[in-house]
């Protein structure tokens, strides 16, 4: 149950960053970037193995959705790894609120907010490996700063809903027992 | 901090490198099966998802648009808070029909004088994904006769060229774009150069730079500046409006004259383009260009 409303949030934040996000003419270049504030959510409430799994799954359909401007996975690689360590750091340090029980939103906010920038360099330093002309420093600050606000303030809208979502189907009665191991599963 | 399973990590080690080996089995030049399959299956769910968007949205994008790129913003923004709700999105949709209308009208106008065969389309994304490249996709493809490296139209001039085509969607990279270069030529002195997207190292800020071979041509802002045309129409048809010349600068010491081009298509309001299929027998030079303004004109 969970993990079919995770993946029918994350599909339909998939879609519409593809068709509506995408489809405004932003005339300084990015806009706000559903897809990573519906993972941040997700990675906030699982495994870091899952986590992982779910931002290389929802970057790779932003990457195969058109237009096909830059080369496929090179979002699927960023995502996958932001996603990852996301919970990794929450699974281990446990900001936000102990593991297990929900996380406050302030800090699923603060969250967004830095693996935004962090997914910004991280995908600009990808284009940078690559050759891709666009990667200059000015854009760069440019396009991470505008992109990362404009993430931390859709995610109000995004990450807190799915959240809210996860937490109220946890299956688990045990959920809030802080065990040496995640229990896995979406 | 840092603690995991091995097996977490064994996974994450699989995503990371299935990743990598994607990126660069993609980024090779030419189509491969395996990407073309995986963005084939996207389009099939993007295609009717962005068709029923623009259904829903258009008036309102509209309605966005109108009050964006007004020249008195403020004024429109007051007129249209005290139209009724109603009369105001039957208004919209209106005259988004009326404005698809014209922009059709124009693009066959341009076609034909340049007896060029056209396919139209309608852009559907505007924006990517971390908003670097310009690019767009339109919503038409290899099954409308669409094929990488066409050039793409307005009614005001050149749009970009097409650089991947699915079978319902295509991508194109806009004239704009730091990675675009359209052989250019001035439409008076017919003196050739290069069009680039962006700022050209040396140049001045703009969203398309000129630069000129020839260092004794004379160039002065207002010059019109066509596409040179390549072989075989590809990647651009030759004749077709690129933009005007703002600024030229002078440099001590460069190779080549840079200027600035204002471009004859507005960007930022793209909607309805043509996909150059078929050009003309004969290359038709400047027959595309509008009549010269007359002189009492703003110029």
């Amino acid at each position: 149950m969970r993990a079919a409303v995770t993946l029918l949030m994350v599909t339909v934040a998939v879609l519409a960053q593809a068709t509506v996000v995408n489809r405004l003419p932003f005339e300084w270049g990015p806009g706000p970037d559903l897809v990573l504030a519906a993972v941040v959510a997700v990675a906030l409430t699982t495994s870091p193995a899952a986590a992982a799994g779910c931002g290389f799954a929802a970057g790779l359909a932003v990457d195969v959705l058109p237009p096909a401007e830059h080369p496929m996975g090179r979002y699927a690689l960023v995502l996958c790894l932001a996603a990852y360590v996301l919970a990794l750091l929450r699974t281990n340090t446990g900001f936000g609120g102990p593991t297990g029980s929900g996380v406050s939103a302030w800090a699923a906010v603060g969250a967004t907010a830095v693996t935004a920038a962090g997914v910004g360099l991280g995908y600009a330093f990808v284009g940078f490996v690559m050759g891709d002309a666009n990667i200059t420093p000015a854009a760069v600050a440019l396009h991470t700063g505008v992109g990362a606000l404009l993430t931390t303030l859709a995610s109000v809208l995004v990450t807190l809903p799915v959240l809210w979502v996860r937490s109220a189907l946890t299956e688990s009665d045990f959920a809030t027992i802080q065990g040496p191991t995640s229990p896995g599963g979406w | 901090m840092f603690r995991d399973s091995p097996q977490s990590r064994l996974f994450l080690a699989v995503l990371v490198v299935a990743a990598v080996v994607l990126i660069a089995v993609d980024a090779r030049p030419g189509s491969n099966p395996v990407t073309a399959l995986a963005r084939g299956g996207g389009e099939l769910v993007f295609a009717p998802t962005a068709a029923g968007v623009g259904l829903v949205t258009g008036p309102a994008a509209e309605l966005y648009e109108a009050v964006r790129q007004g020249p008195e913003a403020a004024d429109r923004i007051a007129e249209l808070e005290e139209a009724n709700a109603e009369l105001e999105s039957q208004l919209a949709a209106a005259r988004l029909d009326d404005g698809r209308a014209d922009q059709l009208d124009e693009l066959l106008h341009l076609s034909g004088l340049g007896s060029y065969e056209v396919v139209p389309a309608q852009a559907v994304t505007r924006t990517t994904a971390r908003g670097y490249a310009h690019t767009v996709t339109i919503d038409a493809g290899t099954g409308s006769g669409i094929r990488p490296d066409m050039t793409v139209v307005n009614g005001s001039g050149l749009v970009g060229r097409v650089i991947e085509a699915g079978p319902r969607t295509s991508t194109v990279r806009l004239a704009t774009d730091v990675n675009s270069t359209v052989g250019a030529r001035l439409e008076q002195t017919r003196k050739i150069g290069a069009v680039t997207g962006g700022t050209v190292p040396g140049g001045p800020e703009a969203d398309m730079t000129l630069e000129l071979f020839d260092m004794e041509a004379p160039i002065e802002s207002g010059d019109r500046v066509v596409t040179l045309g390549s072989h075989d129409g590809a990647p651009f048809v030759p004749g077709v409006p690129v933009g005007t010349v703002d600024e030229v600068q002078v440099a001590p010491g460069a190779l080549s004259r840079i200027a600035r081009i204002t471009p004859a298509v507005d960007f930022s309001s793209l909607d309805v383009v043509g996909v150059v299929v078929g050009g003309p027998e004969e290359d038709p030079r400047d027959s595309v260009l509008p009549p010269k303004p007359e002189p009492e004109g703003d110029r």
